[in-house]
């Protein structure tokens, strides 16, 4: 196996233009190492991404936030930023494995890993978010993410394209609320066994919009549109929300593995979509 | 009790190896670097059942790399752990195999100048297996029309056949189990089932062997006999004993995983033999998850009772999946009966055991070998009971235990003993106050229930007894006074983190009143040593510190028939006080002004008047293994959303007579309370039934262990101490270690049914099966 350890970005897209064998990314190296030492991957060329620090970045701009691929778990966890615009984020990466695995973890990493139980993909599903790419001919791509994700650590990442960034949009509605809840097998440290993230546009019980990640419930992090279609125009009331859990408890697609069987998860959606939704809407009833 | 003065005994004091295990200074088997050393590399079998066909080492050898498989090494089958007496042990062992049945069994080992070229090498060896079917369940594998693992293996001297894949059984009867139940008004029956739990030890088992010059090797490693592991070099290898000399080092933590001479202790000594240079080798942690795990238990128990809940009859019935080695569970069977019968008086009793040989991980001790499992039945079938009889379980529990002056043989039935302190009421009623046992209130709804759930258990200090068992159990010592009034003490006892060695210090420090700060514990190897079985069944303080105590009580004679001389009084006139300003020993003759010396000064001036070294050699059997009883008390909250399970609170007890360092002795129980509530709610390994390998691939990502987050906080924790002094210990003490856990498990499940009225019989209890049996709960009503 070759290793290589470029210094600027171009280099790297030509490193995966290259065509030299099978070639992997490796940045904080949490799922690529033990995929190698377990033999899951066998990849002719590893790609270290270390050292492009330029792509370490947590940017503020009028309409949205932006973070370079390589920036850390832990970088996100003590955001301001993300914390204002985007705490659902933040709060899905102060869970996120253990203080070892968050300073060296990124979250272009764990996007393109693609594990339908990656941490950051159900609050930026539930952000709308977007990824920016680039390729060896310096092609540049704005993939919405919930178009992003094609398989169990599948993405539409073309053989020599990266995540290059993550753009997060701000909201502009008063009204807007979010919530986030990982249920692992353990409070930390844990893969989860299934996570929500909730983005509502509700105001006096009236849900004008609704955006639902979901991981670990399916081939890939997923939206859940069918119940977002049941919730949109709707008020919100304990029969909506009974409704919705079924419908969800149908929508996802999970499967039996070493964290949970598929009927646990199936019945922890629904579970864990009225517990959010109670979170949200917990002022408003009062 | 008497009121004593002690100044080391009872005391919080900083241990002597904490500073360097806290700064990393500590020195570990991994952290060795001898000049000239080669790294060496294991090449595993990737199939649970197979027989290796061809190897070629030709190509990893021309990289320079030094090759051994099956047929250069000893052709000897041995049994790894041998702290049972020759004619009771099962052999089934090989260093290398041709006949791997388990993945992950050793069939092959490279050493090269690095751990890169070793790893190289590794993947350069070409073998062709033809696999053999697999057996991954035991009740599976005991059918005549299973395959067979082993034609035969050895007990004792003699080759045995092996049928129906049984690897030891046991029957024990005592007095009429037909008659008993039908004398009992009340029969309780049901099954229980325990998890397949990794030791998760932190350090991975390692080892170092130097060969040297005269043809002897010098070893370095993971254990906790370094006695056994020499002798069963010396036989492996033909290598007389004094050639042989294994230096203790070290251990990050066993749990019971080093009793035996780990595998790849003999693997490093063959390919430091052949390559002729010393050689290293350290598991990775894949590697050592399929190298130990504890034993797993299917349990069926019958209990019979009159009505006012006197036990009258019991029936066990164990299965134990060994998976593919017999690490001696012929004396786990008749510990796991003994664990049974000296819980609670049963006139008539039946056990009958089977462990049987899988295509899995083998098993191996693990903090409380057998006990966990049989408490786990035993104090939820007591529960059953009560509830049965319309009794509080503590009133049931209190009639029956086994206590003060009762026959007891945890250790299994040739190891009996006389009970001769007990806390056992003291426990249960105390426990019961400080958690709320009586007030406890049962609360059937809402989202979070409560329930309080309580346990008892115990562990012999040991297994020692006045007639000579099964196994062997015996510690001996050396005590030198230096010439400035300090002491060093050698001892062969492994300390395997909990701070053993450092109550062995205060031992001596009390004997001789001499400052903690003056006892030295002296690095040593098994040629420096007289013979320590193990530590191993919670005998550390109360059988090697028995030991030490008496060879520091003969040096203390010696230091006062010298003192005599100087003092010109008999020694039996002389008495002994620390002098804490002096840092000092002070012997003096009691009334007389004047007559008074220090310790150091009686060594120095035997040491000018050349009168000789003051100092003492000796061994000890305690003829006794006192039970270090306990009880635990755990409140946990249900989800029953998620059914997710939190312990929130306990109040741990312990009889341990007297506690030797208050704060490392509370941190036994803390110890046991998160491995017992882990191994209760999570602890669990499972095996792909096609490939025959751990789900978990070895890694700690899907072994889950619990954290702090899950555990109650400290401040939640209650502990206590009983007012007992074992008579036959150490300034009254007892062992502590395994039985913090033994209850853990009955505890919790006794309390989720208390919050949520739902028994669970197998563990761990997941957070689906309390989901699953509040839906069928809530089918049903």
């Amino acid at each position: 196996m070759e290793y290589y350890r470029p210094q600027h970005l171009k280099r790297v897209l030509q490193l995966l233009g290259g065509g030299k064998g099978k070639a992997k990314l490796i940045a904080g190296g949490t799922n690529v190492i033990p995929d190698l030492r377990g033999k899951t991957i066998q990849p002719d060329a590893l790609i270290d991404l270390s050292h492009l620090k330029s792509l370490s970045y947590i940017k503020e701009g009028n309409k949205s936030i932006r973070l370079g691929a390589l920036t850390t778990i832990a970088q996100m966890a003590s955001s301001k930023v993300i914390k204002n615009y985007a705490p659902i984020l933040s709060e899905a990466a102060q869970q996120l494995g253990n203080p070892l695995v968050r300073n060296r973890a990124t979250i272009g990493g764990n996007l393109s890993d693609a594990s339908p139980a990656a941490d950051t993909a159900p609050p930026l599903l539930a952000l709308d978010a977007r990824i920016i790419t680039e390729n060896a001919t310096n092609n540049k791509k704005a993939i919405p993410i919930d178009q992003f994700f094609k398989g169990p650590n599948q993405t539409v990442l073309k053989r020599d394209e990266m995540i290059k960034e993550i753009i997060v949009p701000k909201w502009t509605s008063p009204h807007i609320k979010t919530a986030y809840i990982k249920l692992g097998l353990r409070n930390s440290m844990s893969i989860s066994v299934i996570s929500m993230a909730l983005w509502i546009d509700v105001e006096e019980m009236f849900c004008k919009q609704i955006r639902i990640g979901l991981g670990a419930v399916a081939p890939t992090p997923i939206r859940a549109l069918k119940t977002e279609e049941m919730v949109t125009g709707k008020e919100i009331t304990p029969d909506l929300i009974e409704a919705c859990g079924s419908e969800l408890k149908k929508e996802v697609r999970p499967i039996t593995d070493i964290r949970a069987s598929a009927e646990y998860r199936r019945e922890m959606a629904s579970v864990l979509f009225k517990r959010l939704i109670e979170r949200v809407t917990f002022e408003q009833r009062e | 009790m008497t009121k004593t003065h002690y100044h080391a005994i009872g005391k919080k004091t900083v241990r002597k190896d904490g500073l360097a295990k806290v700064t990393g200074q500590e020195i570990y088997t991994s952290d060795l670097f001898l000049p000239r050393m080669l790294h060496g590399r294991v090449l595993r079998s990737p199939y649970p059942h197979a027989r290796v066909k061809k190897i070629d080492t030709r190509s990893a050898e021309a990289l320079g790399a030094v090759c051994i498989t099956f047929k250069e090494v000893p052709d000897i089958t041995y049994a790894e752990r041998i702290v049972t007496i020759p004619q009771k042990t099962f052999k089934d062992r090989h260093v290398l195999t041709d006949h791997p049945r388990h993945v992950g069994e050793a069939v092959a080992a490279v050493a090269a100048e690095t751990a890169e070229l070793a790893e190289k090498a590794l993947g350069l060896i070409r073998v062709e297996y033809e696999r053999l079917p697999a057996l991954f369940d035991a009740v599976e594998a005991m059918k005549p029309e299973s395959i067979a693992l082993y034609e035969t293996i050895f007990f004792g001297q003699e080759e045995l056949r092996v049928s129906n894949n049984v690897a030891a059984t046991r029957e024990i009867i005592e007095g009429d189990i037909e008659k008993g139940f039908l004398e009992s008004e009340i029969i309780v029956e049901e099954e229980f089932r325990t998890g397949r739990v990794y030791h998760a030890q932190m350090e991975t088992k390692s080892v170092v062997c130097q060969p040297e010059a005269d043809g002897g090797i010098t070893v370095w490693t993971t254990t906790q006999t370094i006695h056994n592991v020499r002798q069963l070099l010396g036989e492996i290898f033909k290598i007389p004993l004094n050639k042989v000399n294994v230096k203790k080092i070290s251990v990050g933590g066993a749990f019971g995983s080093s009793i035996q001479m780990n595998s790849v202790v003999p693997i490093g000594v063959a390919l430091a033999l052949k390559a002729r240079r010393p050689v290293k080798i350290v598991l990775t942690r894949e590697e050592d998850m399929v190298d130990h795990c504890k034993y797993p238990s299917y349990i069926r128990l019958k209990l019979g009772a009159k009505k006012d809940g006197k036990l009258m009859a019991g029936h066990m019935r164990v299965i134990v999946d060994i998976g593919a080695h017999n690490t001696q569970a012929y004396p786990l069977l008749g510990c796991m009966a003994g664990w049974w019968v000296s819980l609670y008086r049963l006139p008539h009793l039946k056990f009958e055991g089977k462990a049987v040989y899988t295509n899995k991980v083998p098993a191996c001790a693990m903090q409380g070998f057998g006990n966990p499992q049989v408490t786990f039945a035993v104090e939820s079938l007591m529960e059953i009971l009560a509830e049965i009889l319309g009794m509080d379980s503590i009133d049931l529990r209190l009639k029956n235990y086994v206590g003060l002056g009762e026959t007891f043989w945890g250790q299994g039935p040739t190891v009996r003993s006389i009970i001769q302190s007990c806390g056992v009421e003291e426990m249960l009623l105390k426990g019961a106050e400080l958690s709320g046992w009586k007030e406890r209130k049962k609360t059937l709804e809402g989202t979070i229930r409560r329930g309080l759930g309580m346990a008892r258990g115990f562990h012999t200090s040991g297994a020692g007894a006045p007639m000579p068992g099964e196994v062997i159990d015996y510690s001996g010592s050396i005590v030198k006074i230096n010439e400035d009034g300090s002491v060093d003490f050698m001892t062969a006892l492994m300390d395997l983190g909990g701070g053993t060695l450092d109550a062995l210090a205060k031992i001596v420090a009390e004997e001789l009143k001499v400052p903690l700060e003056k006892v030295g514990i002296s690095s040593v190897d098994t040629r420096t040593t007289v013979y320590d079985v193990c530590t191993h069944a919670t005998r550390g303080i109360y059988c090697g510190g028995g030991a030490l105590h008496k060879v520091t009580a003969q040096a203390k004679s010696k230091l006062l028939e010298f003192a005599s001389r100087i003092l010109q009084a008999p020694p039996h006139a002389l008495k002994i006080e620390i002098d804490e300003e002096a840092g000092q020993g002070m012997i003096y003759v009691e009334g007389v002004p004047g007559k008074r010396i220090s310790v150091g000064e009686v060594a120095k001036t035997a040491q000018i008047n050349n009168w000789g070294t003051i100092a003492a050699v000796d061994s000890l059997r305690q003829v006794n293994c006192p039970p270090t009883f306990n009880a635990q008390f755990i409140e946990v909250e249900v989800n029953t959303e998620t059914g997710v399970i939190r312990p929130v609170r306990a109040v741990l007890c312990s009889d341990a007579g007297q506690v030797i360092n208050p704060d490392l002795a509370e941190g036994q129980l803390y110890g046991g309370l998160y491995r017992g509530l882990g191994y209760a709610l999570l602890e669990d390994t499972d095996y792909d039934k096609e490939t025959g390998e751990l789900k978990n691939r070895g890694l700690f990502t899907d072994f889950k262990m619990l954290t702090a987050e899950e555990i109650p906080r400290l401040e939640d924790i209650q502990t206590y101490f009983t007012h007992t002094r074992e008579p036959t210990g150490p300034f009254g003490a007892k062992g502590i270690g395994e039985a913090a856990l033994n209850p853990t498990a009955a505890a919790v499940v006794n309390a989720i049914y208390d919050a949520i009225g739902i028994r669970f019989t197998k563990i761990p209890v997941t957070p689906e099966m309390v989901l699953k049996a509040l839906n069928e709960k809530r089918n049903q009503g």
